[in-house]
């Protein structure tokens, strides 16, 4: 766990329970405590089904912990109305998803504008913004361009653009290479690396990929809902 | 329509669409028609009354009830303010011409003096003037009530009447009570008519003209023992000066004279008249708009159903944008903006298909619709009345859409 600065999130013994196909109650996530520094770079490793994606949600404010609490800055959330969880997703978390989610009726400069266009960026500033950061991430001149005339390597750095989009304080990423070839793997985890090392920014990898998992200073493991091991390293 | 993704196919989305449009058209044509027609019609009545040549109506229930009428209208004549008192017989008779063809027609029995002034504007066109009947004031043939005077036996026709049975002024025709033509009087034609045109009211197509007491006699209500009514009548129309004509309350006053004189009849100005068929028109408007509602209620409830179909279908794109942050409000706008879109694009469809069949009942339906479609007013404050809420209602409509969107489990959305 990160030392004396002050965590950006912080969960205490958060829980999430889901009740199951036969009404049983299946424990996702058990009394979880974790702190992340700024800047942090976080691998989080465990099989199908430990929970990673659960944690991932919580800290991102996408699901509420059933017990326990969830704190950003400090502040518990579970105090937060829908609206102030949604501005603080749309400020302070950029999401990496595995299967990208960009929305396939913009183009890719429209889907990293979305989120400044959500926090009344002006026009000329967003599209000056999202084609800074779209060269940023290798895609000069395919701003045009539409998800489906995009390879699968382009688009997952179209969802990399979008998610730093509005200089989030933590980027959150769900199996960000699951669906890349190697090549594409590394050149996105460069990336990612790169922006978050230039941006102070604490990143949180989902991954099953250990070349994914080795680039973090801090690793997580899981298993069952809990979090089994938690080991800084070089 | 960007605001979601291609969910589902997109032949099926637009498919949707056009339906969801069609569907908010067919109901908004619906009231266009009906408004447009009833309102024109009503406004094309209006304008008759107004254009009247008499202000005041005496008219009594029952058939050919006013009795006396040669002296009601001389009292009524003799009031300040008045200048003419038309009494009126209207009856079906039959006439044979000169070829021996026996028709129906409308008989109306006039004093020519007094029905001339009674005409509007538009009928004063359509008759010679002066009226060529001899005995203008009918008191020659009346003769103080005794029908003894010596009858000039002239009639005018109709136009349409004239014309179809090749009958010409200096022609002889033969006016009876009833088909049994032994009881007919051979009468001179000496002029011939217009019809004014009529939506509302019989058009009297074939008609003729003749005085009062000609009338009267021929159809036993001048008097006598066999007579139920003397000296009959259906209406007096009373014409008054210009000055008091435009004023509600003088008219008003003259109204009430007349009425002091004829207590037991119905005593009308046709500015009564008028507000009365305006409050018709109005109720009729209202009942129409009710009508429509039900087309317009089924029309909504589709779009409804369609929005909620497009959330349905665009739950990732939903999730997605939710996950980013999009504020709720953003997405609840998007939702109503298509649904805006969607219904003013129908009601603008209502609007030009309501006006494409009513210009096509006017030219190609059955002559009386034609009539009447032709009579037809757009008033251009309804329609965006109609319009505004029709747009208005799809917010409601929207609402349910709305209501899922937000209601949406980010987390299962992106699964």
């Amino acid at each position: 766990m990160s030392g004396g600065t002050s965590p950006v999130v912080e969960l205490l013994r958060a829980s999430r329970t889901y009740l199951g196909g036969s009404a049983e109650e299946v424990r996702a996530l058990r009394d979880i405590d974790l702190r992340l520094a700024p800047g942090e770079f976080v691998s989080v490793e465990g099989p199908s089904g430990c929970g990673k994606t659960t944690l991932l949600n919580l800290i991102g404010l996408l699901d509420s912990p059933t017990s326990g609490d969830v704190r950003w800055d400090g502040r518990p959330v579970g105090t937060l109305s829908d609206r102030e969880r949604a501005r603080l997703r749309l400020t302070g978390v950029g999401f990496i998803f595995q299967r990208f989610y960009l929305l396939p009726t913009l183009t890719a400069r429209e889907n990293v504008e979305l989120p400044m266009r959500a926090l009344g960026v002006d026009r000329a500033e967003r599209t000056r913004r999202a084609s800074a950061l779209l060269a940023e991430v290798g895609l000069s001149g395919r701003e045009r361009a539409f998800p489906h005339q995009l390879s699968g390597g382009e688009e997952q750095r179209v969802a990399v653009a979008r998610a730093l989009s509005n200089r989030p304080g933590v980027l959150l990423a769900d199996e960000p290479t699951g669906e890349l070839d190697s090549g594409n793997t590394r050149a996105i985890l460069d990336l990612i690396e790169r922006v978050r090392a230039t941006r102070n920014a604490t990143l949180l990898v989902v991954t099953h990929n250990p070349e994914v998992a080795a680039r973090a200073r801090r690793h997580l493991t899981m298993r069952d809902g809990g979090i089994v091991s938690d080991v800084v390293g070089a | 329509m960007r605001r979601f993704g291609r969910g589902g196919s997109l032949r099926h989305t637009r498919l949707q669409l056009v339906l969801a449009v069609a569907a908010i058209g067919a109901a908004v044509a619906l009231p266009v028609v009906l408004i447009s027609v009833g309102g024109g019609v009503a406004a094309h009545e209006l304008a008759n009354l107004e254009n009247a040549g008499y202000q005041i109506v005496v008219s009594a229930s029952g058939l050919h009830g006013i009795s006396g009428a040669h002296a009601l209208s001389d009292r009524i004549l003799a009031l300040p303010s008045v200048t003419a008192a038309s009494p009126v017989l209207s009856i079906a008779i039959d006439a044979v011409s000169p070829h021996g063809k026996l028709s129906p027609v409308l008989a109306e029995g006039v004093v020519p003096t007094e029905f001339t002034p009674t005409l509007g504007p538009t009928e004063n066109g359509l008759f010679p003037q002066p009226l060529p009947l001899g005995d203008p004031t009918d008191t020659v043939h009346y003769a103080n009530g005794t029908y003894r005077g010596p009858a000039t036996y002239d009639v005018l026709l109709s136009t349409p009447y004239a014309d179809a049975y090749g009958i010409t002024v200096g022609d002889r025709i033969l006016l009876s009570p009833s088909t049994n033509t032994s009881l007919g009087t051979e009468y001179n034609v000496t002029g011939v008519f217009g019809v004014p045109p009529t939506v509302l009211g019989p058009t009297g197509a074939f008609a003729v003209l003749l005085p009062l007491s000609d009338l009267q006699v021929m159809t036993g209500f001048a008097g006598g023992p066999s007579a139920t009514v003397t000296d009959a009548a259906d209406t007096v129309q009373v014409a008054v000066t210009g000055s008091v004509a435009d004023n509600p309350a003088a008219l008003g006053a003259v109204r009430a004279e007349v009425q002091g004189i004829v207590p037991y009849y119905s005593v009308t100005s046709l500015n009564q008249e008028a507000q009365q068929l305006q409050s018709a028109s109005g109720v009729l408007t209202g009942f129409y708009l009710a009508l429509s509602s039900v087309g317009l209620t089924v029309g909504l409830l589709f779009l409804a159903l369609v929005l909620l179909r497009r959330v349905e279908s665009n739950r990732r794109s939903i999730g997605i944008r939710r996950a980013l942050g999009i504020p709720g409000r953003t997405i609840a706008v998007g939702i109503a903006a298509e649904g805006l879109g969607l219904a003013v694009a129908g009601a603008l469809a209502g609007l030009v298909g309501g006006f494409v069949l009513v210009e096509s009942l006017a030219r190609w339906a059955s002559a009386a619709v034609q009539e009447a479609a032709a009579l037809a007013v757009f008033d251009p404050i309804i329609l965006a009345e109609l319009v505004a809420g029709v747009a208005g209602l799809s917010l409601l409509a929207s609402a349910l859409a709305t209501r899922s969107a937000l209601r949406l489990d980010i987390t299962e959305a992106l699964r």
